[in-house]
């Protein structure tokens, strides 16, 4: 049953096999087409196993649902160094802490320095307590030369 | 230029699949 197989893919991501969950999520799709949670599984677990094209795939293959998967395919994008085009991808994108942390991360990347302290700057109102987010900002401040 | 890590990469998430076992 399909409660089954999403108890064995639950089983495979709280383990961190990401292979494995992908292998699932695709039974999932084989026996319920289009199911959301499984297409949403397939994509994110092809880019925690930095399978990056694969992902791209995936979310290629889901592109006539009614499945937003544009935030996977900016990050997808970004991993790709096509920054123009994962920009382009965020600027529809409700705000919000994820859209925010990749965005100053192309930002960075970009060498858009003002631009990359205004997304941390959005981001203090999401109260996120991360020593990765504060290794960031200096790392922006130290490349901005301030 | 210091490393920038990704914190997208973190920030992804698999859906909660707690309503579907
Ligand atoms: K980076």
């Amino acid at each position: 049953a399909l409660e089954d197989l999403f108890s064995t893919l639950h089983r495979h991501i709280e383990a961190g096999d990401f292979p494995q969950a992908v292998k699932v999520a695709d039974q999932v799709l084989k026996a319920a087409p289009g199911d959301e949670d499984a297409v949403r599984c397939k994509v994110v677990g092809h880019i925690k196993s930095d399978e990056t094209d694969k992902a791209l795939a995936a979310i290629r293959a889901a592109e006539r649902l009614p499945i937003d998967l544009s935030y996977y395919k900016a990050y997808c994008y970004y991993r790709q160094n096509k920054l123009q085009e994962a920009l382009e991808l965020l600027r529809g994108q409700e705000e919000s802490s994820a859209v925010l942390q990749l965005e100053s991360q192309i930002f960075y990347r970009l060498g858009r320095m003002n631009d990359c302290m205004d997304s941390y700057q959005k981001l203090q109102k999401y109260k996120i307590d991360s020593m990765d987010l504060k290794i960031n900002t200096i790392a922006a401040l130290v490349a901005a030369g301030r | 230029n210091p490393i920038v890590l990704d914190m997208a990469y973190n920030a992804i998430e698999f859906p909660s699949l707690e309503n579907r076992m």
